[in-house]
């Protein structure tokens, strides 16, 4: 249950945003979460009430957008999508591959009035 | 109004790390992160690879525990030094609580340092302390599935030790399983096969840590 630590970096980056910026009101959060990171959208949302809760951000939609786990094969050369998290290439069984995406934890923008 | 923002969660841990990271380069120092569930034997294999490894070069440990140090007890039996760290809660360490511990240590004097984190196969993953390796270890019984299940430390691992391999007889679980289903998370990846209780193994894991250096 590290999710509240990362609410905390989460909240730290929305606070510094905010302090360069004339805002009454945060109304939506927009928050990339990779497939290959442990991080779980159903604690985000729980931590993100929480810590909400008495700031401009109270009220506020978090709209988590997952990003697959994609990997590109320095064998074959195919860009191809992980479901699982077995780093073998799909098309040619290569253990040579590199993650293009899926380790995302970042805060992509804020709506703000 | 819409403010772009782009930035990255961990962001902020990621520099405490860096900074981390050039202290213990500045002085020469190996450092690594031991990690895996409550119970898996963490601390038993760190026991037994001090005394392999004592009279080779100068070990400090950290450990990471919620709230107690029974476990930092245990290292200072061994006659080297030990620092606690207690998350007070947090599931994990990171790497301001490890910048907070290492004035407790003489880092000069030391070429290997190991941070044993809070037990946890999930969260200790996400935060870099500054460590140059993390090791996973897993005990066999806790089941052959455990790898798929939990496949990021096992990604981001330069090794894993799988412990408790006197205990296979008991239990239904597939060492080929575990080992394969790790190898197509971490291709290459060397697992070391021990038993931190009868000894099994530790020196093959020991020797290949020394050549980390």
């Amino acid at each position: 249950m590290h999710e509240m630590s990362l609410m905390q970096g989460i909240f730290t980056i929305i606070e510094q945003t905010l302090a360069r910026h004339q805002v009454d009101k945060v109304t939506k959060v927009r928050l990339q979460v990779g497939a290959l990171t442990n991080a779980v959208p159903d604690s985000l949302q729980m931590c993100f009430a929480a810590f909400a809760r008495g700031t401009k951000v109270e009220g506020a939609q978090l709209e988590i957008d997952l990003v697959p786990l994609l990997i590109e094969c320095t064998a074959c050369g195919q860009i191809r999508e992980l479901e699982e998290p077995i780093f073998l290439c799909p098309n040619c069984n290569s253990p040579g591959v590199k993650i293009l995406s899926g380790r995302e934890l970042k805060v992509e923008s804020l709506e703000v009035e | 109004m819409e403010i772009k923002v782009k930035l990255d969660v961990l962001s902020g841990n990621e520099e405490l790390a860096a900074a981390n990271r050039a202290k213990f380069d500045d002085v020469k120092l190996k450092v690594i992160n031991i990690m895996g569930s409550p119970g898996a034997g963490k601390t038993t294999v760190l026991e037994k690879t001090i005394d392999l490894l004592k009279d080779r070069l100068k070990l400090g440990v950290i450990e990471g525990d919620i709230y107690t140090t029974k476990d930092a007890d245990r290292i200072e039996q061994h006659g080297i030094p030990v620092t606690q760290i207690n998350t007070g809660g947090a599931c994990h360490l990171d790497a301001a609580m490890v910048a907070k511990a290492l004035p407790e240590l003489n880092l000069e004097e030391l070429d290997l340092l190991i941070i044993e984190n809070v037990g946890n196969l999930v969260c200790p993953v996400e935060f870099n302390l500054g460590e140059h390796l993390k090791i996973a270890v897993l005990s066999v019984i806790e089941g052959d599935d455990k790898p798929l299940k939990y496949p990021l430390i096992f990604r981001q691992s330069s090794a894993v030790i799988l412990n408790k391999v006197d205990l296979l007889p008991f239990c239904e679980v597939s060492l080929e399983n575990m080992k394969l289903d790790i190898l197509s998370i971490n291709p290459g990846i060397p697992i070391f096969e021990v038993s931190a209780r009868t000894g099994e193994g530790l020196k093959d894991w020991a020797d290949w840590l020394v050549t980390q250096r």
